[in-house]
């Protein structure tokens, strides 16, 4: 079973991405900051990472540049309320950029693209 | 009875007669027969030089044969054309033994032996001539001469009286037709037709009676005159047949001429088209068009052939010796030339037409001025208008904007949460009630978190699109396939065209090229023309979704996006106004989904047209530019 580690600050939405994507039939675990996101990898690498760019603290981008850095090729899905963040470069890195919604589906579809490649790739 | 009385008695009578009419004519019939009898004359004779050609024609006569009215006489010719020329009285006794004497066989002058000629005097020139013959031969007295002299500055006030009620006649009726021409024009705003009726009333008759205009107008980038307009016959029969039907029509002729320029029929002419084709440049001493702008005055060619500036080509594509040309001058600036000709009557332009016409071409320029002016008030109230409408929209969207951006980032989390969770909600509810087909709570919990789900989605898009509105057009494409945007956007409204009874076709033409694209802002408008479809759809339908290349005037290549739905179309005045921010028939609705639309598409470079169809529906099409077209540049 693919593992995914979901990290938001805001409590509601880690549930409903943790159920959604458990329905979905993946491994989920979470994280409400950057920090505890770190705590989370060092115990357990997941197959796929989603991250909000607005948090306090650390922001996702931030958060996914360091674990670029340390954890090498973590596949990252970065999320973000409106598509503002489609023109800052740094967000590029990451493997997609999918605008919250409470429509999952695009978010899902996303994921399992994702896995395909790896598995093809 | 002495001779000195016998004056006395002719002046007053020639002066009662004078005094009792206006009329010239009427008032020297009647001298006539008092000078011939009171003198005891055989015949007399009044001519007067005709102002247009100098020739001495006959006016008024008594005791010459009728012939002799047709006689017009050269200033020097002959006894009488020698007294107009010299402005002095002659008196021959033997009038056909003088060398001046020049024999007329009109006059039958053989019969008389003395002649007295005396001048009418104004000022030099004279103004005519009164002739006395008698057929015996005598010797005219110093005083029978000086009778007749003070008769002829009798004759001199009468002219002077007549030619100055002509005048009045003629400024009056100047005044008229300046006046129904002032009317005519102000009948249209198009000023075309105000060029038109001048051209009119130069032709017609009345104000000119000049058997063709001309109309060109200087362009002042290029420096050329150019032929715009042209009225006149088309040939001799065509000049007969106009102006019989003119003159049937001389009551309302100004009625006539304003339904005529409505008609717009003058641009079928051949001489009309004739104009439209001549174009000349504006330089010194070169044509004799470019002179009447350059000198700012009106130039009357009687002989063009031996005129410098009249090339013979010139004179060849007008077939006329003769013309005359007047600039149009508003604010000493110079508009263009009008340029008038008798081609068919061969009547020789005179000063006064020319003065006429002169005055006319003050009005014409007044007119073009004028109009020309009105279109310039117009466009730039228009622009006012709109520059002021643009910045009321653009203060409000600014506001709105930042409000909305702010507010939005609020907003967002929640409702993905609420949306999220009903959407989730709704599932469970669906999934119970179908176990417990007979429990109808579930069933209506399953309707409640479907109605927050639908909400939500409207929430997120309200929201979304007035972020985009309120947002600078910077766009972040990428190349990317459209066809799978498509396929991404239908597939999260799959479920909502199932639950609408909605019948989806597709038709996405595979080998398209890759676009480049803000992936984001096409899904928008995607979204927002498909929940526009589907909101027409609320029973039910056909919603076609197609996608296909084609090449736009013959080079352009281009993407098209069709998305036709069965909805029933839009009433001619929503119409009108869907593509308006804020414009919305729908409760529910914000009015910014199809401007939004819009402004994204263009943005790309493309366009975005909707075709309705009442009571069918709505095909809308997004043509989209293959980026690699360097001929489709949009600012
Ligand atoms: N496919 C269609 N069929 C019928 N009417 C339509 C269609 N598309 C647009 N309209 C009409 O045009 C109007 C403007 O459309 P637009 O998408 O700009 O705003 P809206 O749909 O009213 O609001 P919003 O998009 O914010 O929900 C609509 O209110 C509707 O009357
Ligand atoms: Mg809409």
């Amino acid at each position: 079973m693919k593992t995914i580690l979901v990290v938001d600050d805001e409590q509601n939405i880690r549930f409903l991405y943790k159920e959604e994507l458990e329905d979905a039939g993946y491994k989920v675990s979470v994280a409400a900051t950057g920090e505890e996101a770190f705590k989370k990898l060092k115990k357990q690498v997941p197959d796929l990472i989603i991250l909000d760019i607005k948090m306090p603290g650390m922001d996702g981008i931030e958060v996914m540049r360091k674990i670029k850095d340390e954890k090498g090729d973590i596949p990252i899905i970065l999320c973000s309320a409106y598509g503002q963040y489609k023109q800052d470069f740094r967000v590029w890195a990451s493997d997609a950029y999918v605008v919250k919604s409470a429509d999952l589906r695009e978010l899902k579809l996303t994921i399992k693209e994702i896995f395909n490649q790896l598995k093809a790739g | 009875m002495t001779e000195s009385s016998l004056g006395l008695e002719i002046l007053q009578e020639v002066t009662r007669i004078a005094n009792s009419t206006l009329d010239l004519d009427e008032t020297l019939e009647k001298i006539i027969p008092v000078i011939k009898n009171k003198m005891h004359m055989d015949a007399c004779a009044i001519y007067l030089i005709n102002e247009s050609d100098r020739l001495l024609h006959l006016k008024a006569s008594m005791g010459l044969p009728d012939k002799a009215m047709h006689i017009n006489l050269g200033i020097g010719q002959g006894v009488t054309g020698w007294v107009a020329q010299q402005g002095r009285s002659l008196a021959l006794s033997e009038a056909m033994q003088d060398p001046r004497f020049v024999y007329f066989p009109e006059i039958e002058e053989e019969k008389f032996s003395s002649m007295l000629s005396v001048p009418i005097l104004a000022n030099c020139p004279p103004l005519g001539v009164i002739n006395v013959h008698s057929i015996e031969k005598r010797v005219f007295s110093p005083e029978e001469i000086s009778v007749l002299e003070t008769i002829a500055g009798q004759v001199t006030g009468c002219l002077r009286n007549a030619i100055q009620f002509h005048r009045n006649q003629m400024t009056l009726k100047e005044t008229r037709i300046l006046y129904d021409i002032s009317l005519a024009v102000q009948s249209t705003l198009k000023l075309e037709h105000g060029l038109w009726i001048i051209l009119s009333a130069i032709t017609m008759g009345e104000a000119g009676g000049f058997n063709r205009a001309m109309l060109f107008t200087l362009n002042e980038k290029n420096q050329r005159l150019q032929g715009i307009m042209g009225l006149g016959p088309d040939s001799q029969e065509d000049a007969v047949r106009v102006w019989t039907e003119l003159n049937k029509k001389k009551g309302d002729l100004l009625q006539w001429v304003i339904k005529e320029a409505q008609r717009d029929l003058h641009r079928d002419s051949p001489f009309h088209n004739f104009v439209c084709g001549l174009s000349y440049p504006v330089t010194a001493n070169d044509n004799i068009l470019s002179e009447t702008v350059l000198q700012k005055k009106p130039f009357n060619i009687t002989k063009a052939k031996e005129h410098q500036l009249v090339s013979q080509e010139f004179i060849d594509a007008l077939g006329v010796d003769s013309f005359a040309t007047v600039p149009l001058i508003a604010h000493e600036e110079v508009l263009g030339v009008i340029l008038v000709d008798n081609r068919y009557d061969q009547k020789p332009i005179t000063e006064e037409n020319l003065r006429f016409l002169t005055r006319f071409t003050v009005y014409a320029s007044w007119v073009i001025e004028n109009s020309r002016l009105f279109s310039k008030l117009l466009d730039t109230n228009r622009e006012l208008l709109s520059m002021k409408e643009q910045l009321v929209q653009a203060e409000r969207l600014s506001a709105l904007g930042e409000m909305a951006a702010e507010v939005a980032h609020e907003i967002k989390n929640p409702l993905v949460s609420i949306g999220g969770f009903a959407r989730r909600l709704k599932d469970k509810m669906t999934h119970l009630s179908q176990k417990w087909e007979d429990n109808n709570d579930l069933k209506s919990a399953a309707n409640y978190s479907e109605i927050i789900s639908s909400e939500v989605d409207r929430l997120e898009r309200l929201l979304k699109n007035t972020l985009i509105y309120s947002k600078s057009g910077t766009l972040e494409t990428e190349e990317c396939q459209l066809n799978k945007l498509i396929e991404e956007v239908l597939y999260l409204f799959k479920s909502g065209l199932y639950e609408k009874n909605i019948h989806l076709v597709t038709d996405l033409q595979t080998d398209l090229p890759l676009l480049k694209l803000d992936q984001q802002k096409i899904k928008q408008v995607l979204i927002n023309l498909f929940y526009n479809a589907l909101e027409s759809l609320s029973l039910g339908g056909l919603l076609k979704v197609e996608t296909f290349q084609e090449e736009y005037a013959q080079k352009q290549k281009m993407i098209t996006v069709r998305v036709e739905d069965t909805g029933g179309g839009i009433p001619q005045q929503v119409f009108e106004n869907i593509f308006n921010p804020f414009f919305t028939t729908k409760h529910t609705g914000t009015g910014l989904g199809l401007s939004i639309c819009r402004k994204i598409i263009e943005n790309h470079g493309g366009t975005i047209r909707v075709e309705n169809q009442l009571g069918k529906g709505v095909i809308v099409y997004l043509h989209l530019p293959l980026q690699n077209s360097p001929d489709y540049i949009k600012n």
